[in-house]
Parts: structure tokens; sequence; C-alpha cells
């Protein structure tokens, strides 16, 4: 009875403690808001959609084959998704000079017959300077466009020559032998070369997709394209870790403050010490979740499953506060233990993708995703707010997170045990 | 209360404390005096049970405080040399915690917490933060958070280092008062005068050793008739101590750059002589002081040094 009132003296002085120097708190929580917000700003706030590329293409090789293929692909609806395009004539220079657009794809004359002749050629791009990452999304798909064509080019070499004669002006019939040849020779080209170009080297296919569309109309269609909700729980997991840095290394600041060694001098021991700063850090980084969540809730993720979200964060928090445990319980002193803690969350928060979606991410550092907290919590919560997902789809994730809260915790008690007994001279 | 056998701790080859013994009464004021590294702030950290003794053992009322430090612990008040406070709490919510952490609860913890403010004089800044409290408050507050549960004993580390001499004054008239409602106090200092003022016993302590023990009257008369004689002054003191070395009378001397100490019997007219020959020899005197036998001759006759702030 006397340790469970002990326990709860030493964890309220904590909380009290904390809520009179509550700065450190409100800058770590405030980080995810504002990363999330300037994302979310960027590419278009709450419920919107996400700002489509408006892009130019002016088609200086009139109506061939291959120039009217590629302005098709350009205007296709796939490409609609995230290209608004328009196809110019003479007009795309003075368009772009009042700004109504993000970028100028310039087809040069004779692009059609230098690529069938295998000449080099190049394809022009102009940017917008006044937008800043709209322009930059144009110039890397274009990129990736002459990466395609130039591959293409190269793979169907021996077909292109076949096709040329059949394309210009004087062309014979084609007859359905030539089409039978050249459609073999297509074939054995793609097969010769199927090692290279399966699976495709490179998609745009998810790179700001958010939330599949709602065809039953139960949630916000606005939603779907949410930036801020898709930024937000990588960046908020990772402050959830600080928030848990910040609980934990009180311990040592108690033991530079003396305060540490006055309670070791009562009727306290190390081990309740240790539990009750634990709990406080793990109340902490609850009352950070929950501020998160209702920030969340407020930015359109109302509709998200609440017994997942409850399942996911205690796990979380648990991991929370076994891995500042851990940190905590090598370091020697404050500054090491927040030297080694900024180290480590940065290190797991990228490999975990709380910053830098997966895909996104270079294969060897994905091979060290799933050993991150931060992946199985970032990618619970995308799951959440993203989806349709229950609170069933997250259960592996909060089983893993918890395992790891546990293990850290066990691993940190000793640690800090000795911490402790040091902090207090002994 | 308080009975320490045969202690020590080893720090690798240093052993801050070196197989002391003694005894602290119920209800006495027991003063450990010896300079900075005398080994009296790891006495004070092994009897609070913060730290394990290499040797010995410690007994509290009768019990083994290795065999039950927490009986032990919540039966005393720790008042460290620095202040540890909760800097952005109130007093009033300091002496809370404290005073809850010892059991207290209820109204009798608002007796406990009036009563200490009241003694320690911040009652009426009970519910400003700490830190905005100048230096002698916090210690004055460091001191009471040792008090507030009616400590059976209380262990004071030097509590009164650093301080202004008001404030000095303030403290030391609060732990009159504690030993006065009849709590037993282990008091450690390196100031000669508060150990001569305020303790019922000395235990004289350096190198990690108890070099004598006793009341003031005892180790006074230990000391006999020896007299401090201190002469300073622009001579090359090391020459003079060669010189002087062996005289009549002369029972030590220390010497420093412009200052000569000399441990004199002071039953003739040693003293004297020896003055009247420094004076005839050349020596570019400035001023000289002769003190009567106190504790402080005793500490240079023990140690063979001077006790000195």
């Amino acid at each position: 009875m006397h340790r469970l009132r002990r326990l709860r003296l030493l964890i309220v002085k904590d909380l009290r403690r904390k809520a009179r120097a509550p700065l450190g708190l409100i800058v770590v929580l405030a980080f995810p808001l504002l990363f999330a917000g300037m994302i979310g700003l960027v590419f278009g706030s709450k419920g919107e959609s996400i700002p489509k590329v408006r892009l130019l293409v002016e088609n200086l090789d009139g109506d061939t084959f291959l120039s009217r293929g590629l302005v098709s692909a350009l205007t296709s609806t796939q490409m609609a998704d995230y290209f608004d395009v328009k196809v110019v004539h003479d007009e795309g220079a003075a368009l772009m000079e009042k700004g109504e657009a993000s970028a100028l794809l310039v087809v040069p004359r004779g692009f059609s017959s230098d690529l069938l002749a295998g000449r080099p050629l190049s394809l022009a791009l102009v940017r917008n300077p006044a937008e800043g990452i709209l322009p930059e999304i144009a110039e890397q798909s274009a990129r990736m466009l002459v990466e395609v064509l130039d591959g293409g080019a190269r793979v169907l070499r021996g077909p292109l020559d076949d096709l040329r004669p059949f394309i210009g002006e004087n062309r014979p019939v084609i007859t359905d032998e030539s089409v039978a040849a050249i459609s073999v020779a297509v074939h054995h080209a793609f097969d010769g070369a199927s090692t290279f170009l399966t699976p495709p080297v490179i998609t745009l296919a998810d790179a700001f997709v958010t939330r599949a569309p709602d065809e039953t109309g139960k949630k916000n269609a606005d939603s779907v394209s949410n930036i801020f909700l898709f930024v937000l729980p990588g960046v908020a997991v990772y402050a959830l870790f600080l928030v848990g840095d910040q609980g934990m290394r009180d311990l040592l600041t108690e033991a530079a403050a003396g305060t540490l060694r006055r309670q070791m001098a009562g009727p306290v021991d190390a081990g309740a010490i240790v539990v009750a700063k634990a709990a406080f850090t793990a109340i902490l980084a609850a009352i950070a979740a929950v501020l998160l969540a209702l920030v969340g809730a407020l930015a359109g993720g109302a509709g998200v499953s609440v017994v997942g979200f409850v399942l996911l964060s205690l796990a979380l928090i648990v991991a929370v506060t076994g891995a500042s445990a851990a940190i905590y319980g090598l370091a020697r002193n404050e500054r090491q233990g927040a030297t080694l803690a900024s180290l480590v969350y940065l290190i797991l928060g990228f490999a975990g993708g709380s910053f830098i979606p997966l895909q996104n991410l270079p294969p060897s550092v994905r091979v060290f995703s799933t050993i991150s907290p931060f992946y199985w919590a970032t990618q619970g919560y995308r799951l959440l707010l993203t989806s349709d997902a229950g609170a069933a789809a997250i259960l592996p994730n909060a089983g893993v997170l918890a395992a790891i809260g546990v293990v850290l915790l066990a691993v940190g008690a000793r640690g800090l045990g000795r911490a402790v007994r040091r902090g207090a001279g002994a | 209360m308080f009975k320490v056998e045969k202690l020590g701790k080893r720090y690798g080859e240093i052993r801050a404390v070196d197989d002391i013994s003694f005894e602290v009464r119920k209800g006495e004021l027991y003063g450990l005096l010896g300079p900075n590294g005398a080994g009296k702030t790891t006495t004070m950290s092994m009897l609070s049970g913060l730290l394990r003794p290499d040797e010995g053992r410690i007994l509290f009322d009768g019990i083994d405080l290795a065999a039950d430090p927490i009986r032990v612990k919540a039966r005393l008040g720790v008042v460290p040399q620095e202040t540890a406070l909760y800097e952005n709490l109130s007093a009033r919510e300091n002496l809370r915690f404290w005073g809850g952490l010892y059991g207290l609860a209820g109204a009798a913890l608002d007796r406990a917490v009036d009563r200490v403010l009241e003694q320690v004089g911040l009652a009426g800044r009970a519910k400003d933060a700490v830190r905005a409290y100048s230096g002698g408050m916090k210690r004055r507050l460091n001191l009471g958070l040792g008090l507030v549960h009616s400590p059976q004993a209380v262990l004071m580390d030097e509590p009164t280092v650093g301080i202004d001499p008001q404030a000095r004054l303030n403290i030391l008239e609060v732990v009159k008062n504690v030993v006065a409602s009849g709590a037993t106090v282990l008091y450690t200092t390196h100031y000669l005068e508060e150990a001569e003022t305020l303790c019922d016993r000395i235990g004289i302590m350096d190198h990690g050793r108890i070099l004598a023990e006793g009341t003031l009257e005892e180790l006074k008369r230990r000391v006999g008739k020896k007299e401090i004689l201190t002469v300073r002054g622009s001579f090359d003191a090391e020459a003079a101590k060669a010189r002087l070395t062996g005289t009549a009378g002369v029972l030590s001397i220390t010497a420093e750059p412009g200052r000569l100490t000399l441990s004199v019997d002071g039953a003739g007219r040693a003293a004297v002589d020896l003055l009247s020959g420094i004076l005839s020899s050349g020596m570019q005197v400035e001023g000289v002081s002769i003190q009567p036998p106190s504790l402080s001759s005793l500490f240079l006759d023990l140690t063979g040094r001077e006790l000195r702030d």
C-alpha cells in the first residue's frame, strides 16, 4: 500500500513539474503538426485533392505516329490523376509567361523520324520558376519518360527498323505478313529484354496516393488525398518517441540536480524510482498521443477505427517507454543519453518510413525497416487513416510494437536501476 | 543512536574512510570536523544508506543499516551539502512531496509543512517557485526538507557552505532548535567556530580517519597550553622554517609563501622569546598573531597543517 502511494507521489510530482515547464513538450508536439501542416499546405490543405501538375505539351512534330502516341500517353486517363495536360501549338511560351502552367514540354520537329532512325534527340522542358514543387514533379516525370523512350528505342531497334518503311510519305501498303513479322520481332525483342524490363524499374503509381476512393460514400471523399493525414502519422510517431525521451531523461536530470540522491536517502528503493519514471514516461506519451489524435480527428481522420487506434497507441506507448528506458539505461549522463536518443530515433525514423515513404527509400535501407518500431507504428496509423482498416488489420503492428517495447523495457530496467544507484552515489 | 564500527570505504587505491569507529548518543549534536577531502561526506553517504561500506557496519538504534535500510531511512532525515530541490515547484509543494514520501498524509502532512515553513522562515514565500529564491532561502528549504517528517536523527552535511553570514546564523538557529526538540544530529563542517559553538561532541577527521574525539573541553585539555603563533610578511618561509626548526618550545612549523605558522608550548616564555628572535633576525615581518589553545591548535598539532575555510 505504502509502495503504491509512493509510486503515485513520484508520478504526480513529475507530472506537476512537467506542467510547470511545458515548453519542451509543446515544442516536440508542435513539430509533427507544423511539419505535416507545411506539407499539407504545399500540396493542398485539409480535405482538398492534391493539386495536379498543369503541363502544356507543344507538339512541333505535327501529326506523326510516335509524337501522337506520346501526346496520347500524356493525356491518358491514368495520367489525368496527376497531370492536367493541355496540348498547345504556338501559344505555349505565352501561357508560361502568364504563369498558367507548371511546365511546358516541347516535342521537337522530327521526333518520330529521329527516334525511328536511332538518331539522338531531345525533349525540351520549360519550368515555371514561380512554383516550387509541381515543376519539379513535371521534370522528374519527363526524365522518366525519356528513360522509357530511350530504353524502348534500344530494345525495339530491330522492329522499329522494320516498321520505318511503312511510316511517312510514299509508304507502301502494309501487308498481313509484314504486320505478323513485325509483331513476332517485337515479341522476341521483349522476350530478350524481359530480364531488364520486368518488374518495372520506376513507377509513378503511388507517389502521392493516400486513400482509395470510397464508393460507399461513408467517408468524406475529400479526405482521400489528404496529405496532412498521410504525413502526420510518421512525424507524430517520431514526436511520441521524443516525448518519451523527455520523460526518461528526467531520471538523469534528477541525478544531476541531486534530487535522485535525496530520494534514495529516503525510504524508497531504486526499483520504485525506475517504475515511477517509466510510468511517468508512458503517461506523458499517452497525453501526447491523445493531443495528436485530436488534431488528426479535426483534420479529417474522424472516421478511423477507435478500437484499432487505441490498441495501436497503447502498443506504441509501451514501445516508446521501452526504447527510452533502454537508451537511458545505457547512458552515463543526461547529455550522452540525449545524443544517443536523437541519433537512434533519427535512424530508426528514416528506416521506418516516418519521414520518407518506404518505396522511396533505397533497398539497402528498406531491408532494416521492419526492425524499426517506427515502421510498425507509422504503417499501422497510415492503414487506419488511409483505408477502412479496422482493429484486426493493425493487430500485427500492435503486437510487434508491444513485443519490442516489453523486450526493451526488460533490457532498460537493469540499466536504469544501475543509473539510479550511480546517480545516488552508490 | 548511531554506532559506527570499523567503517571503511576505498576508491581504487585511495582509502576515503579508513577504519573509523564512533558513537552518536540519543539527543546529542555530534560534529565531524575536518578539511575538504577528509572523508566526511563519504562517511555521511554511508550513514544515509547511499553508499555501501567496504568494511565495518552501522547500527541505528540497534538496527543494522545494511540489513534493513528502508526501515532505518524512514527514521532518518538527510540534509545534503548541495541543495537538492525541485526548482519549478513551490516550497510548500516540495515539502508536501518529501513529507508524503516519508509516509505523512492529510492533516498531519499539512501541519508538518506549516511547522517547517515557520521553522525555516519561508512561510511568507511558501507559494513561490523555488527558482525565484535567493541562495540562502534555498539553503533553508534544503534544511527544511530533511526535517518535515520529524525524524529521530538528522544527518547534516555542511549545511552552511557558501552562504552569507545572516543565512548561516538562521540555519544554525534551526539546527539548535532541532536538537532542543529531542532529535539527534550528526553534523559535518570545516568551520571551527561552528563545531565549537554548536556541537556537544566533536570528532576531528582527516585523511579518512578520526584523529581525536570528545567534547570541546576534552579536546582543549588535550591541546594543553599549546599556542599558535602566525607570522606574515615578505620572507622566504622555507628558509625561516629551516632556521627555526629545533628551537626550544617550538612543537611544529608550517611554511607557506609569506606565512609561517608555529605550534608553540605556551607554558613558558617560549612564544615571546621566539618572537623576539624572529624580529631580530632581519625577516621582513608585516604582522604577528598569537592564538590561545583551541581546536585550531589541536588540528595543527594532530595533522601538521592548519584547518582553514
